[in-house]
């Protein structure tokens, strides 16, 4: 069934209409029955009152009919002044003709019958008539008629008046409770469409909708806010997790564009340098201001490299520690070491407090200076020219406790977290003035973390300067002690050195150095020709690249070993990958040590003195 | 339809008695008296027994009052009529018609108890008649006095008083 518009656009208009109708049903059909009793009551009523009426007159009309007396007969019939309803009246005779008549209300008795009809009542034309016979003792004597108005008409219209003011007040009555069942049924209703509404229309779920009643549109309302609530929540965890996204997406893309600047910046220097000493060959202090401007680049280069690779590494979990018996006075004094030409540059004072020799512990000793050195950069780095820093190491409560602090520019509370995430760098600007690609401080976090500890920050505030504690567990290492790492001395010349790699540059400018450096060194390109030259070179030390054409690594270490000429030399990995497969693999050929590219002359002339020793 | 036949009758008999003699109209009259009238229980033999008339010097009337009451009933009584002689004992009878030729028998017939005289002479209520038949315009009309009747146990209706030409005052 199809509504009219009004009542399929508003539950309003349902409401009142259904109310409005009912009322109006309810109240036709009590009217029409009620009408219909009372018409047929008073019409009873009023042709009983007739039949009395007649018989009435009957009676009195006896005798004068008996006797032919008109005039008493006139006088009967009379009595029916006092109903004003009768229009006309008559006396017939025992023969049936007509004797006495009576009219009243300027009512013309033309059409009076002439003669009596048999007994009876007959309605028509809003009138009543009846003819009543006269019987005394039995004999018939004659026949009363009279005839009257019906009060019907009247009657009905009276009736259909009092309906009409009834079911105008019942109108009345049913619009007020329309309008009271609306705020009962509807306004509820209309509060959870309104809600709907606002949430569809500007997608906002934080909006509830107000719970009123207990019926069934309160179960409807506390489900629609259950949804919303789920959907809020669902929404808010997306956008979240969106926003992650976005954030690592942007960091990486700054992360490139950083990385890229950084890698190119320590070129342009080389070039110049290299610039110079091809301009002025002859110009000895140049020369050796141009190489340590190369050496300073390089070493930069190298350290981001290294930073790029352990990042690498973190990300795809395959960052392993070395763990070894370290002296924690010798690690702490290492990164002062090296972080001491910075301070010197920005013209920091750095105040050490080193602990006490003879503190050993558990660690990987390269990791634990990395980790030192680069909280001590950043101190240096970060804090202007003419800062303090201070350096403290020891051991609390069987605790490693080392704390970097400085007087820099400080970091702002909000931050403080944000710049253990990878790729995080404080400044963004432009025209900032520090270098780095932001992966410093969530390396060392995670390299602690590794040994089991913890690295935090602090800082009053911008230009309040920072604090960083690293906090790691003390593990007793093995009395044996090895040598430590970090005591550089003069290398010895003197040894027969083989070079195996097929990446010439790099084994060429490396043999370079070692002969310079006072070794006999013979270089190679590929594995085979690295095993006759071994044969006839008979090399005290050989380092041996592990992916080379014709021969690789592992398998020239093997052959070296099976070989009674060169069983004994020191065989020392050089390879792009630290994985510990890798490192198992090398032990399992017969190496002695393994490098990881790229290789600094330092590790060559550290594995040259045990090889001394 | 049998409305009309009823019309249809009371036509018929309305032209046959188009001009009714006197004797005719007092006939039935006194045949519609009893209607009117209520005689003690005592006087009737029975719950059956008849009402009986007597017509006195009145032989028109007589033969005309023998053909009204023909199967006729009144009172739910069977209604007798019968000739009543000069000195004769008007004995079991409860109506005595007395015509203008006996009227001299009227105060000797008006003394029975349970009898109800009329009579048709002027000045016979006077004599102790209960109802007298006059004239009027040319119209049979009748007076009445009621005392007089009760006087002898026999009650005249209210009704049959209304429409007397005139009522004989007296002590009821």
């Amino acid at each position: 069934m199809k509504l009219p518009a009004f009542l399929r656009r508003s539950l309003r208009n349902k409401v009142t209409a259904l109310v409005v109708a009912t009322t109006l049903a309810a109240l036709a059909i009590a009217a029409l029955a009620l009408l219909y009793n009372n018409i047929r009551e008073y019409r009873e009523t009023e042709l009983a009152q007739l039949r009395t009426q007649a018989a009435i007159l009957a009676r009195a009309s006896a005798a004068p009919l008996a006797f032919n007396d008109a005039k008493e007969a006139a006088n009967a019939l009379g009595i029916l002044g006092v109903n004003p309803a009768v229009e006309i009246a008559a006396l017939y005779g025992a023969d049936g003709r007509l004797f006495v008549t009576f009219v009243q209300g300027g009512v013309s008795g033309a059409d009076l019958p002439q003669l009596a009809r048999a007994a009876g009542t007959s309605v028509e034309d809003n009138r009543v008539a009846i003819f009543h016979p006269v019987v005394q003792d039995r004999q018939a004597l004659g026949t009363v008629y009279v005839r009257a108005r019906s009060g019907l008409t009247e009657r009905l219209l009276a009736y259909l008046g009092i309906l009409a003011a009834a079911t105008g007040g019942a109108l009345a009555a049913a619009l007020l409770l329309s309008v009271w069942l609306q705020r009962a049924v509807t306004a509820p209703l209309l509060g959870l469409a309104e809600a709907a509404r606002r949430v569809i229309d500007k997608r906002d779920f934080s909006v509830r909708a107000g719970k009123s009643t207990e019926d069934e549109i309160g179960v409807l309302a506390e489900a629609m806010n259950a949804m919303l609530a789920s959907l809020e929540r669902e929404i808010a965890e997306r956008t979240s997790a969106e926003e992650a996204l976005r954030t690592v997406d942007r960091r990486k893309d700054e992360f490139l564009a950083t990385l890229a600047h950084e890698l190119r910046n320590p070129l342009a220097p080389v070039r110049n340098a290299l610039y110079l000493m091809q301009a002025a060959p002859d110009d000895a202090a140049m020369g050796a201001e141009a190489r340590a401007i190369i050496d300073r680049q390089v070493r930069q280069m190298v350290r981001l490299v290294d930073d790029l690779l352990d990042v690498s590494r973190i990300t795809t979990g395959k960052l392993a520690l070395r763990r070894e018996s370290v002296e924690l006075r010798a690690v702490a004094s290492s990164a002062l070491e090296a972080v001491e030409p910075l301070v010197r540059q920005r013209g920091h004072t750095l105040a050490a407090d080193l602990p006490p020799p003879g503190i050993r512990l558990n660690a990987d000793p390269t990791r634990l200076a990395q980790v030192l050195l680069n909280l001590l950069n950043n101190a240096a780095k970060f804090t202007p020219p003419g800062g303090r820093i201070e350096f403290s190491a020891g051991i609390r409560d069987g605790e490693l406790v080392a704390r970097v602090s400085d007087n820099g520019i400080g970091i702002a509370p909000q931050m403080l977290a944000e710049i253990f995430e990878m790729f995080a760098q404080a400044d963004l600007s432009l025209e900032r003035t520090t270098g780095g690609l932001g992966v410093g401080l969530s390396l060392s976090r995670r390299l602690v973390e590794l040994h089991g500890g913890t690295l935090e920050a602090a800082s009053e505030g911008l230009g309040r300067g920072a604090r960083f504690v690293v906090r790691m567990p003390v593990v007793e290492a093995a009395a044996s002690g090895a040598p430590a790492s970090a005591s550089p001395a003069a290398a010895p010349g003197g040894r027969r050195l083989l070079l195996v790699d097929d990446n010439t540059d790099f084994v060429d400018s490396l043999a370079r150095v070692l002969q310079r450096m006072g070794h006999q060194v013979r270089v190679e390109y590929d594995g085979e020709a690295g095993l006759s030259a071994a044969r006839e070179f008979r090399p005290q030390v050989a380092f041996l690249d592990i992916g080379m054409p014709r021969m690789n690594g592992f398998e020239l270490a093997r052959r070296l070993r099976a070989e009674s000429g060169t069983a004994a030399a020191i065989l020392i990995a050089v390879t792009g990958w630290g994985q510990p497969h890798d490192r198992r693999q090398a032990k399992e050929a017969g190496f002695d040590d393994y490098l990881v590219k790229p290789v600094e002359i330092e590790q060559i002339e550290r594995v040259l003195q045990a090889v001394t020793r | 339809m049998r409305a009309a036949l009823a019309g249809l009758l009371m036509l018929l008999c309305a032209a046959a008695a188009a001009q009714p003699l006197e004797h005719q109209v007092k006939a039935a009259f006194v045949f519609k008296f009893l209607s009117f009238v209520d005689w003690p229980a005592q006087s009737f033999a029975g719950l059956d027994a008849p009402l009986a008339i007597g017509v006195l010097g009145a032989d028109e009337l007589l033969a005309e009052l023998n053909g009204i009451v023909q199967g006729r009933s009144a009172q739910n009584r069977p209604v007798s009529v019968r000739a009543l002689r000069e000195g004769e004992k008007p004995a079991g009878l409860h109506l005595i018609f007395v015509g203008r030729a006996a009227a001299a028998q009227i105060p000797r017939l008006a003394v029975l108890p349970g009898v109800l005289v009329v009579s048709e002479s002027e000045g016979a209520l006077e004599q102790g008649s209960m109802v007298n038949f006059v004239r009027v315009e040319g119209r049979v009309r009748f007076e009445v006095a009621p005392e007089q009747a009760e006087r002898r146990g026999v009650r005249i209706s209210s009704r049959m008083l209304a429409v007397a030409q005139h009522v004989k005052p007296g002590r009821l």
